[in-house]
């Protein structure tokens, strides 16, 4: 079974986040400098959940990835933990994009990558929680699509996945090639290994941008536009509720908080 | 990691140092005080630092065959932990590991080295012995040739990883100088014995070894060890590990001592708003970049082939004094808390003590480097 995992760099989620600054001009989160950026976590279930199908039915996994030069390094990751190949996709006019931008430029790289029959994203990227991509991949690629998957089994020709909802889990069959996003409950990704950290290191990432993905015409330009992105601000204040008696101070209260129209 | 001059990884280096520090932060650090406080070693962790590699990680063929400065970095996050934790790798990939690579014939290689980079075979380096540290040229464990095989008599002592070793490198005493000979622990005749009572490294095995008319196969010899310098040359592998470790033992000390400062208030505002809290805190950033800075270069010099032993002594004792010196520092400024398990610092100045100990005292190393200096031998 032929895999291609979706897989973005994010700021480390672990940072605090009165860490980070928000740039308003320029509509964009700025993180605290000196501390590297990760693979998302989510991305990271999805990659072991490829490792696993791949060790249980052979076949090849690669990796996927739209950012800068400085994503190499979580795709790197990506080979050290087992995947077979990784692409990086770096061009300036799809990294400003939104998250059509981002499943077009996916779904081309995939479409140029070839032979798949699953193709596994996490459910959201911890930055921007959206949670759009996988969906729009399946739209543009025309392939089933099934969020949020917990578990994947192979059958006969096709997929089973186990797909969290509410109250309970839905198990559903699907013909592939088809889309899924994974959530944690898949499974904890895997550390890299040393020997394949030096495998990483000897492994070539081909560069692909707008114009090696047919992209060039505009045909990736975003759909929303971001109008402000800002930190709220937040007050608080504290009131005494003051009174002789416990009585007293819990009828004052109550009068409040009705005042308020809490209760 | 603590990185205040922007000291510049490699991608591999930073993907392995993170990929340790990860893994030690989740399985590692929550084990360690209590192993330290029980005196036990964490063994469990044996499989997990094969399955990631850290046992013979620079080793090529059959380890990853990582640079020596992702070696290093390894021991560093390592130590950041427990010098214990540092110190069985170190162990098993510089001190057996290495032997068995670079003195021993193809049969041994193919018998041991396999199961070792899994952790199915665990090893010991026995060179120190009751009456012979510093000075280990006059040891008296000896070896006499039996036949087509060898006898093995004598005791060494403060064995790292001694009870629990299936092999032993033992250094003896031959009728043609002193060899180096791989002893498999079950032997008739070899038994070890722990040594209790520790103040320091609590989180590590050591132990005492004692050989009885241990009868060895004439397989047993590491063929390529030449005398007393091949024991040398193995602790000077161990040690190039120390000089990185050190400083990940430092890290760990300043970054508890930095936390605490900021939110312990004293006479209303938090102890790092006083001047000599700042002036300890500048100190020890210093202290440490400075040793990390020595270590990575002694990476750089190791993996272009540059190195001399007598820059692994240099560093060697700079940085593990630097470390307990640091540590030593950042207990004041826990104040009672210094002093509790619950906090790392206390763990780490103690298990310090041993590392300006072990694998040639500070003072030996002292000599090595003014002999180098001045053409003088000052040992004896
Ligand atoms: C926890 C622990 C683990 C260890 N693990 C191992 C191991 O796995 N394998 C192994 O073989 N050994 C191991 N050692 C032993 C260690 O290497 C020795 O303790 C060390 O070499 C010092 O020897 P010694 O303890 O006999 O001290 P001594 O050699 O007796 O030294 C005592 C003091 O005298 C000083 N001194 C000695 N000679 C001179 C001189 N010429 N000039 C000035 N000062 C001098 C020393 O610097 C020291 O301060 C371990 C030790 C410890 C504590």
């Amino acid at each position: 079974m032929n895999i291609i995992v979706t897989i973005k760099q994010v700021p480390d989620p672990d940072i605090p986040p009165i860490h980070f600054k928000v740039d308003e001009a320029a509509g964009k989160v700025v993180p605290p400098p000196g501390v590297a950026p990760v693979m998302n976590g989510y991305d990271a279930n999805a990659l072991e959940a490829a490792l696993k199908l791949k060790e249980a039915h052979g076949g090849r996994v690669t990796a996927i990835t739209l950012g800068g030069q400085e994503a190499r390094d979580t795709l790197k990751r990506a080979v050290a933990m087992g995947a077979d190949a990784a692409v990086l996709i770096d061009d300036p006019n799809l990294r400003e994009g939104d998250s059509f931008t981002t499943a077009t430029a996916l779904a081309r790289a995939i479409e140029k990558v070839g032979e798949y029959d699953l193709i596994l994203c996490g459910r959201q990227a911890s930055d921007t929680d959206a949670g759009q991509v996988p969906l729009g991949l399946g739209e543009i690629l025309g392939l089933p699509t099934i969020s949020p998957v917990i578990a994947i089994e192979s059958t006969n020709g096709g997929v089973k996945a186990h797909r969290m909802i509410e109250d309970g889990q839905q198990v559903i069959e699907a013909q592939l090639p088809a889309v899924m996003a994974v959530s944690s409950e898949i499974g904890e990704p895997r550390y890299p290994p040393l020997r394949g950290i030096m495998m990483a290191g000897r492994t070539q990432i081909p560069v692909w941008t707008a114009a090696d993905l047919g992209l060039d015409d505009g045909s990736a330009a975003p759909k929303v536009q971001l109008r402000r992105l800002y930190i709220e601000s937040r007050e608080q204040a504290c009131e005494l509720v003051d009174g002789d008696t416990p009585e007293e101070i819990a009828a004052a209260l109550a009068q409040k908080l009705r005042e308020a129209k809490l209760i | 990691m603590l990185n205040y001059f922007d000291v510049e990884l490699s991608d591999e280096e930073r993907l392995v140092q993170r990929t340790t520090r990860d893994w030690i932060d989740a399985e590692a650090m929550p084990l360690i005080a209590e192993c330290f406080e029980a005196g036990q070693f964490p063994a469990q962790l044996i499989p997990r630092l094969a399955e990631l590699g850290l046992l013979g990680a620079s080793l090529p063929k059959y380890g990853a065959g990582l640079p020596y400065s992702c070696y290093g970095l390894i021991c560093q996050e390592l130590e950041r932990c427990d010098t214990g934790l540092r110190s069985f790798v170190s162990v098993q990939s510089s001190l057996c590991m290495y032997p068995i690579y670079t003195f021993g014939t193809e049969e041994q290689k193919e018998r041991y080295l396999p199961k070792m980079v899994r952790g199915e075979l665990i090893a010991c380096f026995g060179l120190t012995e009751p009456d012979h540290g510093s000075d280990p040229s006059s040891m008296e464990t000896r070896v006499e040739p039996d036949g087509d095989g060898w006898v093995l008599n004598g005791t060494k002592m403060w064995i790292t990883n001694g009870t629990i070793a299936d092999l032993a490198i033992i250094w003896a005493r031959s009728p043609d100088g002193i060899r180096g000979f791989a002893v498999e622990t079950d032997t008739p005749g070899f038994s070890a014995r722990e040594v209790h009572h520790k103040l320091s490294l609590r989180a590590s095995v050591t132990a005492e070894l004692h050989f009885q008319d241990v009868r060895l196969p004439g397989s047993a010899i590491l063929p390529g060890t030449t005398g007393l310098g091949s024991a040398l040359k193995c602790l000077n592998e161990a040690r190039f590990g120390i000089a990185w470790g050190t400083v990940g033992a430092a890290m760990a000390c300043f970054e508890s001592a930095l936390e605490y400062s900021k939110i312990r208030p004293q006479f209303g505002k938090p102890i790092a708003g006083f001047q000599l809290t700042q002036l300890k805190l500048a100190d020890m950033l210093t202290a440490i970049t400075q040793g990390q800075l020595l270590a990575l270069q002694l990476g750089r010099l190791k993996d272009s082939g540059r190195l001399r032993p007598v820059q692994v002594s240099v560093a060697k004792r700079a940085n593990s004094m630097m470390a307990l010196e640091v540590a030593r520092t950042a207990r004041t400024i826990l104040g009672g808390n210094g002093i509790s398990l619950e906090h790392p610092i206390f763990r780490h100045m103690v298990n310090l003590e041993t590392v300006i100990t072990y694998e040639g005292t500070h003072e030996i190393h002292s000599l090595v480097i003014g002999q180098d200096l001045t053409g003088l031998a000052a040992y004896s």
